[in-house]
């Protein structure tokens, strides 16, 4: 493909502009790709050389070392209370002691049980006496799991933690060698709201983060390994266990298996993939423009009550969805109001089918998602249209531009440039916007054809609310839910790396400072 | 005098305490939790008292009554049977669901005697797992009829399918039939040509095998039948009782929305049996299903604990309380003292109910991802645009049916030997293998009997075996079993 | 950045002919805005008008009560209604405060520290968002459950799981801290404030858009959330919010006895909500604007 330089791009007409623009776009994809590889590659050649320096220093610290040091490297913070850093030593010494102890009492279990995810299924036994049969409950795959992974990232953190305290020692000996005096408890204290103030900010964030965010995530990528569904939950009936790439293979291969006319797992992913793209970009780019054009109306000179129209706007965005899509669902129902209307009005003889028919009910979800969407837009494009400078529009005046090339050559491009960020993420926002089709049509009307797939999918499902079908479907099948969800984060994570790559001003804007 | 007869109640508990505590062993106070629906809420209150007064084995029950409705409580029971209601009701269909999922506490042996003895047998064998009782039946009022708005139909035309949505179109009023959402609904086009959809479990409660009729001749006849209504414009999807108050002159649905639909068209309510269909000058009378709801109790490790919990159970569902329940709720009684009684046999809405159980079939276990794919029928067939296209949804539909049970073609094709051979009893599929003459033969050879009877069917399933009655052993050995399939020959071979 | 300003408030020289067009053209704009008016209320007018609504108590194909009256009203105190209304209101405020503490912590951190880690932290929490929120239910109620924290105690797991990974929403507050200048801090450090110092003193006081935006956004949450406030209520009526409780009126056996109530109810918890957004619209658009989008 050619490559212009600014000049001739400059030349070109306006279709040849787009196009060129397109073309480059998906040019860049591939690259956008190839870096991507390349830089996972760099990262882990990077990570490889790290270890291995990390080891080098580990042993000349202890080679070169005092004894103190030494001795640090078995009874933690050691080396501080020798040397009379007695708060940092204490708390090492602590951290070590309910380390050991939390790996002896239970982390050794279930780090234990963790390759099998537990042996022994609940039993079942008949007590005469009572006429009653008795169930004992054993092992429990799902405690395995969550504590499992819990311990592993006690042991990351334990081993960072040594790590930093031999790093420590060798500081200090540094330190005293060249005469000077060692931080005090009270300064280590001071400093947590001084020079080391982010630490102490990020803490609590990072905490609940990592505790109700990150273990999740990993433990639910690793349920996508196992059989863990309805009948086999781990522990009130069958216990579940790995399977390896099983279910990435079920879901991504394009026969059904059982042969003829069932859709594929594949082909139902496809499927539904698409329709959450359609969604996404329309939902997106329709309450853009749209919510847009109304903050442009309700902005423009001599436009009375503005404070009123913003305000019957906003009322959408104050009261719950659950309440106003719920309703405003049913009003577009067979027997609804809005086609009691129209019939007693005499404009239509029969009912207009917004949610029987598929293609009905995906441009009804997207319409009314312009009636949520609109509001938030309007708000967000109010206060950016009032930053754009007053002269550019004056200057374009006097050269005799009309409504439209004012918008077109400065607002348009005024806003994509400030607000691209926000499109991109309002984007990725909407393929997972659980709510609106929940509410609104719970994914009906049902696709005959990928019936079968686990929850059976309606053609307005997106990926987000099959996948919660999914899960709550007649067969529970959390696994597939969760290759679901991989597959989710790939999609999502291809797009926007995609449009991260290929727009350079989105690229600055995140950096922006 | 209220409080004479609390003293005396107290003085008759604590008496019979004293003469049953050793021997019951469950005296004591249990704090449990019970998932009913809304309506019935209070009223299980009030029965839980009356148990704890009258029950003679000193148990005093403490109980937290929730209101989570029956279709909620089976999806919230799977998803952590710990957390659950110590006994929770149900409807049928969640049963099997329930069963696999570990979240349903097996009945002792004598309790299942006399629960199976005191209940309708259709209701029973719907909560069963093999030989297995698991749950209680509550009701047996799981159906649906037809309700109707008078003063729009005519009582002549109520018993014809075409002349009720005729009626309907010139009224500009719809007929609520729930075709495109519901596969319990949609099926009533299916049983009334015949066709069957019978599953069978293992012990676990797990499914293993289907004999399924809906893509047949029969089928296509019901689907055609199914597309006068769907391609109505007037027709509606739902089976909401408030639907009469939208514009809705015929309603398909059951008897818990009777007390609404009597207050929304008061006199001018009609209830009856399903209107029958014409197609090619035969005519056939809707089907339905006929279930029940379930009460279950939750698996729990003490053993005092489980046994106090199916006792009030037992009572909680006994001919009583059902008939409290009819009174209060007009809910249909399973009991069969309770459904003797004259009340319920002149309660309209049951009459009805009872007028279209001749038609109707009983609700067995059925495989959770039925209603999935069953369900999409009512919109295939609107789509369809001819025979060929009504018959595409059948075949749709079989075609995701069988894959069900992740046959392989190879094992849908492999014949098997099932019988009373080797100690089993027609439940257990003995596998055979295609030598290299193009002849089936038994993996092993096994000792047979004089009279042990046995045949040979393809992909588990009876539509393909041989030979047409019963092979029967004339001698006893031990043999191999042959099979040809290209003349349907069986026969033996000795080891 | 104030509302009322206008986008082309330059003076412009007008003659008759441009002055009847930009007539013309505002009779359209206020035609459409009425319009758009019209759509945007008539739904919240329908809830309104059923929760009055007192001839029956399910739906009906028609808007205007035959009998007016505040008896749904008066028999959501009869229900568990004020419970529910409760919790939802002590989850939304709990989760106000500490949230807003726990975004500003995070957000002011990353827009104004630099440390090492500080752009592998905000990569790793952007691809930490793209997984969906809704695989992680399970597991975060099996933890609550293990930590006691569901059905009855729904309220402070609920709570937890708000504020936990609030963190993550750091943009729109870290957008807003961007724009103040840099120049404040660096005075009050050379005469020798300690960081704590800077923020407490220079920082907070400038924030106040961005701190109402963050509490405003964080106590409207609660209101809406039903999935995840349906699993951990499991059942349990007195652990549940509005949103869980409401919803469950919609099950078929309860729908007709309930509807109208559901209609009240949701005026109910509309109220606050939106008598809240009224008076403070005004930081809620500075926020918005200030921090949206500067990514």
């Amino acid at each position: 493909m050619k490559t212009y330089s600014d000049l001739e791009f400059l030349k070109l007409s306006k279709g040849q502009k787009i196009l060129y623009k397109f073309q480059r776009f998906f040019a860049a994809i591939p690259t956008g790709l190839k870096n991507l590889f390349l830089g996972i590659g760099r990262g882990l050649k990077g990570l490889g050389a790290k270890v291995g320096e990390e080891a080098k220093d580990i042993i000349t610290t202890f080679v070169h070392g005092d004894w103190k040091t030494k001795l640090s490297y078995l009874v933690m913070g050691f080396g501080n209370l020798a040397r009379g850093q007695i708060l940092r030593g204490l708390l090492f010494l602590l951290f070590e002691v309910v380390f050991i102890g939390y790996m002896v009492l239970y982390g050794a279990y279930w780090l234990g049980m963790l390759p099998s995810l537990g042996k022994v299924g609940p039993t079942k036994s008949y007590n005469e006496i009572y006429d009653v049969y008795v169930t004992q409950y054993n092992d429990n795959s799902f405690k395995i799991l969550l504590y499992g992974v819990l311990t592993i990232f006690f042991i990351i953190a334990f081993i960072y933690t040594w790590r930093v305290n031999v790093k420590q020692n060798k500081l200090a000996e540094k330190i005293l060698a060249s005469g000077k005096k060692l931080r005090s408890g009270r300064e280590d204290l001071r400093s947590m709201v001084d020079d080391q103030f982010h630490k102490t900010l990020l803490a609590l964030p990072m905490t609940g983060i990592l505790i109700f965010t990150v273990m999740p995530i990993v433990f639910m990528v690793l349920v996508a390994f196992t059989n863990y569904d309805g009948t086999h939950d781990g522990y009130y009936n069958n216990l579940f266990t790995w399977v390896g790439m099983d279910n990435f293979n079920t879901m991504l291969s394009w026969t059904s298996g059982t042969g003829s006319g069932t859709q594929s797992y594949a082909a139902t992913f496809g499927e539904v993939l698409s329709w959450t793209l359609i969604w996404a970009f329309f939902a997106t780019f329709t309450n853009y423009f749209l919510g847009m054009f109304v903050a442009m109306a309700i902005n423009k000179k001599g436009i009375n009550l503005k404070k009123l129209w913003r305000t019957i706007l906003v009322l959408t965005i104050a009261i719950p969805q659950f309440i106003s899509l719920l309703y405003v669902g049913k009003m577009f129902a067979k027997n609804g109001i809005v086609n009691g209307f129209l019939m007693s009005m005499g404009w239509i003889d029969k009912a207009l089918p917004f949610w029987e028919d598929a293609t009905w009910a995906r441009i009804t979800v997207i319409i009314i998602n312009i009636w949520i969407g609109i509001p938030y837009l309007m708000l967000i494009t109010t206060g950016i249209l009032m930053n754009i400078p007053a002269d550019l529009y004056e200057s374009a005046r006097i050269d005799g531009a009309n409504a439209w090339q004012q918008y077109s050559k400065i607002t348009l491009p005024y806003m994509l440039f400030v607000t691209g960020p926000y499109l991109l993420t309002s984007f990725t926002g909407n393929m997972n916007n659980f709510n609106v089709i929940y509410l609104l049509t719970g994914g009906a009307p049902t696709n005959a054809a990928a019936s079968s797939a686990a929850g059976s999918v309606g053609y307005t499902d997106l990926l987000i609310t099959w996948l919660f079908k999914i899960t709550t479907g007649a067969e529970s099948k959390y696994y597939l839910a969760s290759v679901v969800g991989i597959l989710v984060f790939v999609v999502v994570a291809l797009i926007s790396l995609v449009v991260y790559n290929v727009l350079p001003s989105i690229k600055n804007e995140e950096d922006f400072q | 005098m209220k409080k004479f007869l609390a003293i005396l109640l107290t003085l008759a508990m604590s008496l019979s305490l004293c003469v049953s505590a050793s021997a019951s062993g469950l005296e004591g106070t249990y704090d449990i939790t019970v998932w009913v629906a809304e309506e019935i809420k209070d009223l299980t209150a009030q029965q839980i008292e009356a148990f704890n007064a009258s029950n003679d084995a000193g148990i005093v029950i403490n109980a937290t009554i929730e209101a989570v409705s029956e279709s909620v409580a089976a999806t919230t029971m799977v998803a952590d049977v710990e957390l659950g209601g110590d006994l929770f009701c149900f409807p049928q269909d969640q049963f099997a669901r329930l069963v696999q999922a570990g979240a349903l506490a097996k009945l002792g042996v004598k309790a299942a005697e006399t629960v199976a003895a005191a209940n309708a047998a259709g209701v029973v064998a719907a909560a069963k797992v093999g030989d297995d009782l698991y749950a209680y039946p509550l009701t047996a009022d799981n159906g649906y009829f037809m309700y109707y708005d008078k003063s729009i139909i005519p009582d002549e035309d109520v018993d014809s399918l075409e002349k009720l949505i005729a009626d309907c179109e010139a009224a500009q009023k719809y007929f609520a039939f729930e075709m495109q959402s519901s596969a319990w609904y949609l099926a009533s086009f299916f049983f009334a040509t015949g066709c069957v959809s019978e599953w069978t479990t293992d012990e676990s409660g797990a499914f293993i095998e289907v004999h399924d009729t809906f893509n047949s001749p029969e089928g296509l006849i019901a689907v055609k039948g199914m597309k006068k209504l769907v391609s109505s414009d007037f027709h509606l999807s739902s089976s909401a009782g408030d639907a009469f108050d939208a514009n809705a002159a015929v309603v398909v649905t059951g008897i818990w929305n009777y007390e609404t639909i009597k207050s929304i068209l008061g006199d001018n309510m009609g209830v009856t049996d399903l209107p029958s269909f014409e197609v090619d000058g035969v005519s056939y009378h809707l089907g339905s299903f006929n279930g029940c709801k379930l009460m279950g109790v939750k698996p729990q490790t003490d053993p005092v604990r489980q046994a106090v919990l199916h006792r009030l159970a037992q009572y909680l569902t006994g001919e009583q309380c059902q008939l409290e329940r009819f009174e209060a709720k007009s809910w249909g009684p399973s009991n069969l003292n309770a459904q003797a009684s004259e009340a319920v046999q002149t309660n309209p809405g049951l009459v009805a109910l009872f007028a279209q159980s001749a038609y109707s079939i009983p609700q067995g276990q059925i495989h959770g991802s039925w209603w999935d794919i069953a369900k999409v029928i009512g919109d295939d067939v609107k789509d369809a645009e001819d025979e060929a296209g009504l018959q595409a949804a059948l075949d749709n539909y079989y075609d995701k049916i069988s894959a069900l049970f992740q046959m392989s073609d190879a094992e849908k094709n492999a014949w098997a030997v099932i019988g009373t051979v080797n100690g089993t009893n027609w439940d257990t599929d003995l596998p055979m293998t295609k030598g290299d003459d193009g002849i089936w033969k038994t993996d092993e050879a096994y000792a047979m009997d004089a009279g042990t009877e046995f045949k040979v069917r393809q992909g588990k399933s009876w539509d393909n075996n041989f030979p047409a009655d019963n092979f029967k052993v004339e001698e006893a050995g031990t043999y191999y079993v042959l099979f040809d399939e290209a003349t349907g020959e069986v026969s033996l071979a000795a080891e | 950045m104030s509302v009322s300003k206008e986008v082309n408030a330059a003076p412009v020289k007008r003659h008759m002919g441009l002055r009847a067009s930009r007539a013309m053209a505002n009779t359209g704009i206020y035609i459409l805005l009425v319009v758009i008016s019209i759509v945007w209320l008539i739904p919240f007018f329908c809830i309104l008008l059923q929760s009055f609504r007192v001839e029956s108590t399910w739906q009906v194909g028609y808007v205007i009560p035959q009998k007016w009256g505040l008896d749904n009203y008066r028999n959501l105190f009869n229900t568990d209604f004020p419970k529910w209304y409760l919790n939802t209101f002590i989850a939304a405020l709990v989760t106000a405060a500490l949230q807003t503490i726990i975004v500003l912590c995070m957000s002011y951190t990353l827009s104004r520290f630099r440390f090492k880690m500080r752009k592998p932290l905000m990569r790793f929490m952007l691809i930490l968002g793209m997984f969906p929120g809704m695989l992680t239910m399970i597991i975060l109620f099996r933890v609550l459950k293990d930590l006691g924290m569901v059905q009855a105690n729904a309220v402070p797991g609920l709570i937890l799981v708000y504020i936990a990974s609030s963190g993550m929403g750091y943009y729109v507050s870290k957008g807003f801290f961007d724009t103040l200048p840099k120049s404040l801090d660096e005075a009050a450090r050379v005469d020798g404030a300690t960081r704590f110092q800077v923020l407490k003193k220079i920082i907070l006081p400038l924030s106040k858009p961005i701190v109402i935006y963050t509490v405003l956004t964080a106590f409207m949450g609660p209101w809406g959330d039903y999935v995840f406030a349906q699993y951990i209520s499991f059942g349990t009526s007195s652990g549940m919010n509005v949103a869980v409780g409401l919803y469950n009126w919609l099950n078929q056996d309860q729908i007709a006895k309930c509807y109208t109530m559901f209609c009240a109810g949701g005026v109910l918890v509309a109220i606050p909500v939106t008598v809240l957004f009224m008076c403070l619209q005004k930081y809620y658009v500075e926020g918005v604007t200030g921090g949206a989008v500067k990514g």
